[in-house]
């Protein structure tokens, strides 16, 4: 066993609005060390930190959109969603609930607060990712899962220093309710203060840790703020984290899919070929039709 | 600050060495520009014709009642300008706005001007995209007297293949003469046909 290190804490960076619904802070891609293949298959982080939307009678969001060649992971902490894509699919998740969309071979789907939680407002919290999927899945079906919260399995820890929440992956024998195209591990640190976990993920897996709440330190030596974002060296398999306060730590550990990206808005595949395909499909309107 | 393209675009169409004509491009002036902000506003004069390194332009009119009507939109590599207020020293018409943050090229008189006395088939090259200019024109008056709304979307596709993903629908819409829902209708029209489950 030898240690993870820290390679870099990132600060949020300015916050910029998706659609009307969503003030994000991009991690991924971009910034410092931290484009898609550095991260692969994390291919995009964007992060909705706390943040209070007033009642509004017509609800925010993001309006009808296209994507192929990922699955677009939202976890929601704070506020409730509603989605709905052209296979038909769709839901609302809620405080605790992850919604795991496999976009693959195509849909257009969009994205609004819940009209109930819309009306009253309130705090907003949430994270979206996409998770990049190897070449023989970009055209697979598209499918959608819909986790509850109360559906997550979980770890209680030692020294009843908090909870560990399985979404996908594993986690000390304990498996994620997620299915994954690739080995990939989601989970949710809950910590209490001055309680440790610790991780085991193979070297070469790209691994973050996201500051949902609070702040913790990592190997002892690197504090991580709230908002903040720690991506962890491909140098050993293992770290431990201590909460300096109760905290809410986002943990995504994946294998690197070392497959070619090319990338352009919402589709990301292997080729160019393969993106303007995927242009000419949406003009032409092989994604579906879903109304605005 | 330029990030190169102009040059290597101006370079291989005229089949130059780069080296021969960077002193002449970089007497253009290059500007950063910020979503939403103008290049031209209407009741200007225009005295630039603008290249796309980065980024996107559109070009549109407002009519009396307040409605927006797209001339059109300039990805990378376009040009763009309003040839009436340029060559004829009129106040504009249009608007040229950044639809995303965009790296543009400001060519002026004086580029023409070297290049034409340097570079002995830059005239060519200039009448080229005059009439490529005069061409599009012509097919676009065509298809906005003639063709169904189908037809325009599929020439539309053709020729600005990304836009759909860049730009609100309205936009779309108003540079195909139709209403939004009309052009819902149409990609509606063409889902049906075309979705595969």
């Amino acid at each position: 066993m030898k240690t993870k290190t820290v390679e870099l804490v990132a600060a949020p960076p300015s916050p910029h609005f998706v659609g009307d619904g969503f003030r994000v802070h991009n991690f991924i891609p971009g910034g410092f060390r931290m484009d898609m293949k550095r991260m692969d298959p994390f291919i995009m982080m964007d992060y909705n930190s706390k943040y209070v939307f007033p009642p509004a009678t017509k609800p925010k969001g993001v309006g009808v959109h296209p994507h192929r060649g990922f699955e677009t992971v939202t976890i929601a902490y704070k506020g409730r969603v509603a989605h709905h894509d052209s296979g038909g699919g769709g839901g609302v998740i809620g405080e605790g609930d992850i919604q795991w969309m496999t976009a693959a071979s195509g849909v257009l789907h969009k994205e609004y607060h819940e009209e109930a939680w819309s009306k009253k407002g309130g705090e907003f919290q949430m994270v979206q990712l996409w998770v990049n999927l190897p070449k023989k899945d970009k055209m697979s079906p598209p499918k959608y899962q819909a986790i509850k919260y109360d559906t997550i399995n979980r770890v209680a820890l030692e020294n009843n220093a908090g909870t560990i929440e399985v979404i996908a992956g594993e986690y000390q024998g304990t498996l994620g309710v997620a299915s994954t195209f690739s080995p990939v591990n989601m989970m949710n640190a809950k910590l209490k203060k001055g309680g440790k976990a610790s991780f085991q993920f193979p070297a070469n897996f790209n691994t973050v840790l996201l500051a949902i709440e609070g702040s913790f330190i990592i190997n002892g030596t690197e504090q991580v703020p709230t908002d903040h974002l720690a991506l962890m060296a491909n140098d050993g398999d293992q770290f431990e984290v201590e909460a300096s306060e109760d905290s809410v730590i986002l943990v995504l550990s994946g294998e690197p899919l070392n497959e070619p990206i090319a990338a352009q808005g919402p589709f990301v595949m292997n080729t160019r070929e393969e993106i303007a395909e995927a242009i000419d499909d949406y003009n032409l309107g092989k994604f579906g039709h879903l109304e605005d | 600050m330029s990030s190169g393209k102009f040059l290597t675009y101006i370079a291989s169409h005229l089949n130059r060495d780069e080296a021969e004509i960077s002193s002449i491009v970089a007497s253009c002036s290059f500007k950063n520009v910020k979503k939403g902000s103008y290049l031209l506003q209407a009741n200007e004069h225009c005295n630039h014709g603008f290249f796309v390194e980065t980024g996107l332009l559109r070009q549109y009119s407002i009519d009396k009642k307040g409605k927006e009507h797209t001339i059109s939109f300039v990805p990378e590599d376009w040009f763009v300008t309003d040839r009436d207020s340029v060559f004829f020293n009129r106040p504009s018409k249009y608007f040229i706005q950044a639809q995303e943050d965009s790296q543009v090229v400001l060519i002026d008189q004086n580029y023409e001007k070297l290049m034409s006395e340097k570079i002995p088939n830059f005239a060519e090259f200039n009448n080229r995209l005059l009439h490529n200019h005069i061409s599009q024109l012509q097919e676009r008056i065509d298809l906005l007297l003639g063709a169904t709304a189908k037809e325009r979307y599929l020439h539309f596709i053709k020729m600005y293949p990304d836009i759909l993903l860049r730009v609100p629908q309205t936009m779309v819409a108003s540079y195909l003469g139709i209403t939004p829902e009309g052009l819902s209708r149409v990609r509606k029209d063409l889902a049906l046909k075309n979705f595969k489950k």
